[in-house]
């Protein structure tokens, strides 16, 4: 044992004085390995989601590709897209193709644009009024990610899915070079998912973010992560959302009648 | 001259197989013509199936024969087809009937890079439409004709050659004087050397004429014109099928068949199609009522023209899973008029944005292909007021995606993607606006009061066109703190309920 080939491994950054000692670290000796406490990094398989302190919780920094990243919403309407709008926008700049799959409701143009996303790089794929039910959401889908000319997904999953399914589709997904991200309610967390990043997303208060992440390549991070969303309200109505919200949370005392005056 | 005599020695019983379900082809088969046994594929034969028997001892040596009649005109579109695929290599592709093609390929050679990388491809191109292949290289059309009979593979470069390999050939090889050919073995002549020793003006009276004119041409020794393989401009193929068809897997195996002769009609012509027709025939007595139709007629449209037989299949089968078919399928038809003429796409070793773009194109036309036109979508802003009319929904069209301009900006970047100024619109909404509960004269979602934060934002727009919107938008925030786009009647006189309406969600 004394005699380790030290030669056979790569060049490690600290150079071995001597047979005896102290061998490298795992972690630097190839992207992909890591320790428990440790984040992975895969630098250059990863995409930056524009909000800081969730690159630093997130593996390699930003949101992996060739993988589904699952998001948990216990509704839509969350701020679930100003979460990926960055991400999203990126991936059009970079002269690729946006595809949602059965969005939850009607989807505005214009908001698309006030969020930096060009609508002329983006397909809705509409699978629920199909003749034939079920498979047909799943196959286009998967259709997409194995083409792997797409840039980015965002796809709704139906509520029930088995979990060979999803795997299923996490297999598509090493063939798209990009972010894959799959919504579901929040009722599938206590299933098992072949994803391998999975996040929990609650509103925190108006454009705020409370964001858990269930599953990394990593330890669990146990604490939420509050993220401060592009806002919606201006300064002075942020105010009164935090006065309200403070309210609320000191005392809550009855409404009083209304002073709303209705004209007509 | 250089010719390329290509034979097919199992034309007719390849041709009537590729009409058969995919179930029974590994099954002995026969094909008879006036109730006698004309050509039987191994597995008949290993049952002692052989030529010239009766169709009833045949069918007791085997009785899962499956026996098709033999059919001339089947054979011959096969064999057209073959043609068709050959004249990608050469414009000079003449029939050399019942089953053989000629090329003249002497000046192909340089581009093709020689006879071998020619006989290479050629044999790769014809390998989809499903037949065994002979190929012999001679310098007369009759020589390789004759010659491809007998070998697969062989090449007399020159003259001599050729004469040393006929004179080895037997004697039933010529076509001409076959009804002298029982005389012929009674005289001792086995080889065409021994009948060219013979004197010729006793051969060619004892045997007449053709015999020594066939054999001259085979030669090089006589003139011999050939008429070349005109394409139609309009590519048209039927396919019977031997048993009725009921399922779309059935049915896609004889369009698979179709589509390959449609695919060596394209490659002679270097062109694409756009447009085809699927025609279905079906069995009259199995409609439901007199007036369902006794043919489907299925068009397929490519968003961008193509030739690969792989994608079109994949189309078809996502149409014809679609499909309500009123009755069983005996005869397919395919049709095709609309081409386009264009130099082949250039094939690629690392992933460009060109191919990236077909790429695309051909996932939506598959997705498009099944769940139908109008469920993938592209948006598009609309200016008006109106919420509910600022986006319009239009069926993607593959072709008007942009192709990416580098592939240099490849590393996506979310620098500068933020949006500058606060959002006015929520990214969700409703298909039609919610009317809410009132409580104190606030609006209640789900039992929780609402808190109105921003607004009133007034829109009154579309009093020309019917649908009046007097409305004025607020947002608010539920008490988990997502916001929600709101609205109230403004007007009593509006169409609408007065009262608190949630039209939208903040995602």
């Amino acid at each position: 044992m004394d005699a380790m080939p030290t030669s056979l491994l790569p060049p490690a950054p600290a150079p071995v004085q001597s047979a005896r000692g102290p061998l490298p670290s795992p972690e630097t000796l190839h992207p992909s390995l890591w320790l428990a406490h440790q984040l992975g990094r895969s630098a250059d398989n990863t995409l930056p989601s524009g909000f800081g302190p969730l690159d630093a919780q997130l593996p390699g920094g930003g949101w992996p590709r060739r993988v589904l990243s699952e998001l948990l919403l216990p509704h839509p309407g969350i701020g679930e897209i100003r979460l990926l709008s960055a991400c999203l926008a990126a991936v059009q700049k970079a002269g690729r193709l946006v595809m949602m799959f059965d969005p939850p409701a009607a989807v505005s143009a214009p908001a698309l644009e006030e969020l930096g996303l060009d609508v002329a790089q983006l397909l809705v794929v509409q699978t629920h009024l199909q003749v034939r039910p079920g498979a047909d959401r799943l196959w286009a889908l998967e259709q997409s990610l194995k083409s792997g000319h797409v840039g980015a997904v965002v796809a709704w999953l139906p509520q029930r899915l088995r979990s060979e399914r999803l795997r299923r589709l996490q297999l598509a997904a090493h063939a798209h070079d990009g972010p894959a991200f799959v919504l579901r309610e929040m009722a599938a967390q206590g299933h098992a998912s072949a994803a391998p990043l999975r996040l929990a997303l609650h509103p925190a208060g108006a454009d705020q973010l409370a964001l858990r992440l269930l599953k990394r390549r990593g330890p669990p991070l146990l604490t939420p992560l509050h993220l401060a969303l592009p806002p919606v309200l201006s300064a002075s109505a942020l105010r009164r959302a935090q006065a309200w919200s403070e309210g609320l949370a000191e005392a809550p005392q009855p409404l009083r009648a209304a002073t709303f005056i209705n004209l007509a | 001259m250089l010719w390329v005599g290509l034979h097919l020695p199992w034309l007719s019983l390849e041709s009537f197989a590729a009409t058969l379900p995919p179930a029974q082809a590994g099954q002995p088969l026969a094909l008879i013509d006036a109730h006698h046994i004309v050509s039987a594929n191994a597995c008949a034969r290993a049952l002692g199936v052989t030529p010239g028997l009766k169709r009833a001892t045949a069918l007791s040596l085997a009785p899962h024969l499956v026996l098709g009649q033999a059919d001339e005109l089947r054979d011959a579109q096969a064999l057209t087809s073959v043609a068709h695929a050959a004249l990608a290599f050469t414009p000079a592709v003449s029939l050399s009937p019942p089953d053989g093609v000629l090329l003249e390929v002497q000046s192909s050679l340089r581009y093709f890079g020689g006879l071998q990388p020619l006989v290479q491809q050629l044999r790769a191109t014809l390998a989809p439409l499903n037949h065994q292949v002979h190929c012999v290289s001679a310098p007369t059309a009759q020589g390789a004709a004759l010659l491809s009979r007998l070998h697969d593979g062989l090449h007399c470069a020159d003259r001599p050659a050729l004469q040393k390999a006929l004179d080895a050939a037997p004697v039933w090889l010529l076509s001409a004087g076959s009804e002298h050919r029982e005389a012929v073995r009674g005289m001792g002549l086995r080889t065409l050397g021994e009948l060219r020793r013979l004197p010729r003006a006793g051969l060619s009276r004892r045997f007449g004429v053709a015999l020594l004119q066939e054999l001259d041409s085979a030669l090089g020794d006589r003139p011999d014109p050939r008429e070349p393989v005109c394409l139609p401009p309009v590519f048209q193929s039927q396919l019977e099928l031997f048993a009725r068809a009921d399922t779309t897997e059935q049915l896609l195996y004889g369009a698979q068949v179709l589509l390959a002769r449609l695919v060596a009609w394209l490659s002679a012509q270097h062109a694409f199609v756009r447009r085809f027709t699927l025609q279905m025939k079906h069995e009259p007595r199995w409609r439901h009522s007199t007036e369902s139709p006794a043919v489907t007629v299925l068009e397929v449209a490519l968003a961008e023209p193509s030739r690969d037989a792989v994608h079109m299949l994949a189309l078809l089968r996502e149409r014809l899973g679609a499909l309500q078919l009123p009755a069983p399928t005996l005869e397919l038809g395919l049709q095709s008029d609309d081409i386009s003429h264009r130099p082949p796409p250039n094939t690629e070793l690392f992933p460009t944005p060109q191919s990236e773009h077909a790429g695309l194109t051909r996932l939506i036309e598959r997705l498009q292909a099944r769940l139908g036109r109008d469920q993938v979508q592209r948006l598009e802003p609309v200016a008006d007021h109106r919420p509910e009319r600022a986006t319009a929904v239009h069926p993607a069209e593959p072709l008007r995606l942009r192709a990416r301009e580098a592939a240099t900006h490849r590393r996506e970047d979310v620098r500068g993607t933020a949006p500058k100024r606060p959002l006015t619109r929520p990214l969700w909404l409703l298909p039609q606006a919610l009317p809410l509960q009132e409580r104190h004269s606030r609006p209640v979602l789900d039992g929780q009061m609402l808190h109105v934060l921003a607004g009133p934002e007034r829109i009154e727009s579309g009093w020309w066109d019917n649908s009046l919107a007097e409305r004025d938008y607020f947002i608010a925030q539920t008490v988990e703190g997502a916001l929600v786009w709101l609205y109230k009647a403004r007007l009593p006189l509006s169409a609408e309920r007065d009262g608190w309406y949630l039209h939208g969600r903040f995602a």
